[in-house]
């Protein structure tokens, strides 16, 4: 299989698990793998009609959804978030990223699950 | 009927436009947005030379051409000497260009250019004409046509209303899918008019408005149904309203364009109505509205006391006849809304 047709099927099987675990049509407008220029990498899902109440009671099957799409990718679930829009309900999309050491570290201060007023952290795992 | 279709901006959209529709009346896009912006995205910002090049080519092809600057919102630089001399300079510019008329939404320049020139002026959907006193307000300025604001799109007392306070024309927008007595409306324009006008720029993370825009309609699809679009079917509801029709979606390919002059033209098509739909146009890809089961809607919404939660009737057809594209697998396939949570 092609990396895009594995892009394909990983973003249909999510949406209908979102849609099946929250009873409403939500929509995955586009999945994309990426590679920046600081190391990082990873997947962005973006999302529309997810909210953020949506995250806060369904975090569980949420994160092992994400944790299994990365997986299915070959990405390493080693940092799951959603990026929020600031201030509002809106979820703008979920993601998964093998994070750089520099933009590790600048997670690995803080505490807590929203670092940043548009991040909401679903996973993160702590290096030695 | 006179069709006004939307172009893109570029002399290969117009061409690709003319030559594959005969039953366009005018075509309209954007100018450049260093003088004064639009109140939506835009795929190229034609400049004067541009604009007198594809003013001949239309003309030839005996199309009128109309340019929209309806930004809705100036910041007040119109009203600074160096913006007035600025955007006067350019808008005798297009008058030279011999362009048919104007759009702008801004009262202002209504006034401005009816005094001035000789151009058409319109006055554009994103100035809100919805009321008989508006449209007054706006003749009054000298507007020689107004696009009628789509929130009375299904208001037909409201309609006749305008049509017999002003001897104006009336141009009706058929395709528009924004949210009826849409919240977001008038912030969303004037986010827009900023960001395609003539700065300073914004660095914006995130649309905001779109995003809600499409997170309300999701997660209750009821909402595709109340957005006041005409259907092609139903345009001869509005023949004693006005003959001039305005097809929204200058940011889609001359393909797309040319489906919904062809569906408008035809007064008919058999389809998904989110075809047509200029916004959300992101949806098209998750909602199916079969568009002949919608044939009766219109003698509802003639009588439409515009009172949803009393009514139901918008509710009850989006459950009886939305589809939810899905996946499974490798296909892709169409279910109920119901068995997708809607409602």
């Amino acid at each position: 299989m092609t990396i895009t047709e594995i892009l394909a099927n990983n973003r249909g099987d999510l949406e209908t698990k979102l849609r099946n675990l929250l009873a409403k049509p939500v929509f995955i407008i586009e999945m994309d793998v990426f590679a920046l220029p600081c190391g990082c990498k990873g997947i962005t899902i973006n999302t529309r009609g997810l909210q953020y109440d949506d995250l806060e009671i369904f975090e569980e099957y949420i994160n092992e959804y994400l944790k299994t799409t990365s997986e299915n990718l070959e990405i390493e679930p080693s940092f799951l978030f959603a990026r929020v829009v600031p201030g509002t309900a809106e979820i703008a999309s979920l993601n998964s990223r093998v994070l750089c050491n520099r933009c590790y570290m600048d997670f690995a201060r803080g505490t807590g699950k929203r670092p940043r007023p548009d991040i909401y952290i679903l996973y993160f795992t702590r290096r030695d | 009927m006179k069709l006004y279709a939307p172009h893109v901006g570029h002399l290969e959209g117009l061409e690709e436009l003319l030559t594959g529709s005969n039953d366009i009346y005018g075509i309209y896009m954007a100018g450049t947005p260093d003088y004064v912006g639009t109140g939506r995205t835009n795929l190229s910002a034609p400049g004067l030379e541009e604009i007198a090049e594809q003013t001949e080519y239309a003309h030839d092809k005996g199309v009128k051409m109309e340019i929209v600057l309806n930004s809705s919102c100036m910041g007040g630089q119109h009203l600074t000497p160096e913006g007035y001399n600025r955007i006067n300079w350019y808008f005798k510019q297009l008058n030279n260009q011999g362009i048919d008329s104007i759009t702008v939404a801004e009262p202002y320049f209504v006034e401005m250019l009816a005094k001035e020139y000789d151009m058409e002026v319109v006055v554009s959907v994103l100035s809100f004409v919805d009321s008989p006193q508006k449209a007054e307000f706006y003749e009054n300025l000298g507007a020689d046509t107004i696009v009628i604001d789509p929130v009375v799109n299904r208001d037909f007392a409201k309609l006749e209303a305008i049509r017999d306070a002003v001897s104006t024309d009336l141009k009706l927008l058929v395709n528009e899918g924004c949210l009826y007595q849409c919240p977001l409306r008038y912030a969303h324009f004037n986010f827009f008019s900023h960001a395609n006008g003539p700065g300073p720029k914004l660095n914006v993370l995130d649309d905001y408005y779109y995003y809600k825009c499409l997170s309300l309609r999701i997660n209750d699809p009821q909402q595709l149904i109340k957005s006041p679009w005409i259907r092609p079917e139903d345009l001869g509801e509005y023949r004693h309203i006005t003959d001039i029709f305005k097809i929204g979606g200058r940011t889609h390919f001359p393909n797309w364009i040319l489906n919904n002059v062809q569906a408008y033209a035809n007064e008919s098509y058999d389809g998904n109505l989110m075809d047509l739909l200029d916004c959300p146009k992101d949806l098209k890809d998750l909602f199916y509205i079969p568009n002949k089961e919608l044939d009766a809607a219109i003698s509802q919404w003639k009588q439409c006391t515009k009172v949803c939660n009393k009514c139901g009737y918008c509710q009850k057809l989006a459950e009886k006849i939305i589809k939810v594209y899905s996946t499974e697998g490798c296909e892709t396939i169409l279910k109920p809304l119901k068995e997708n949570g809607g409602q």
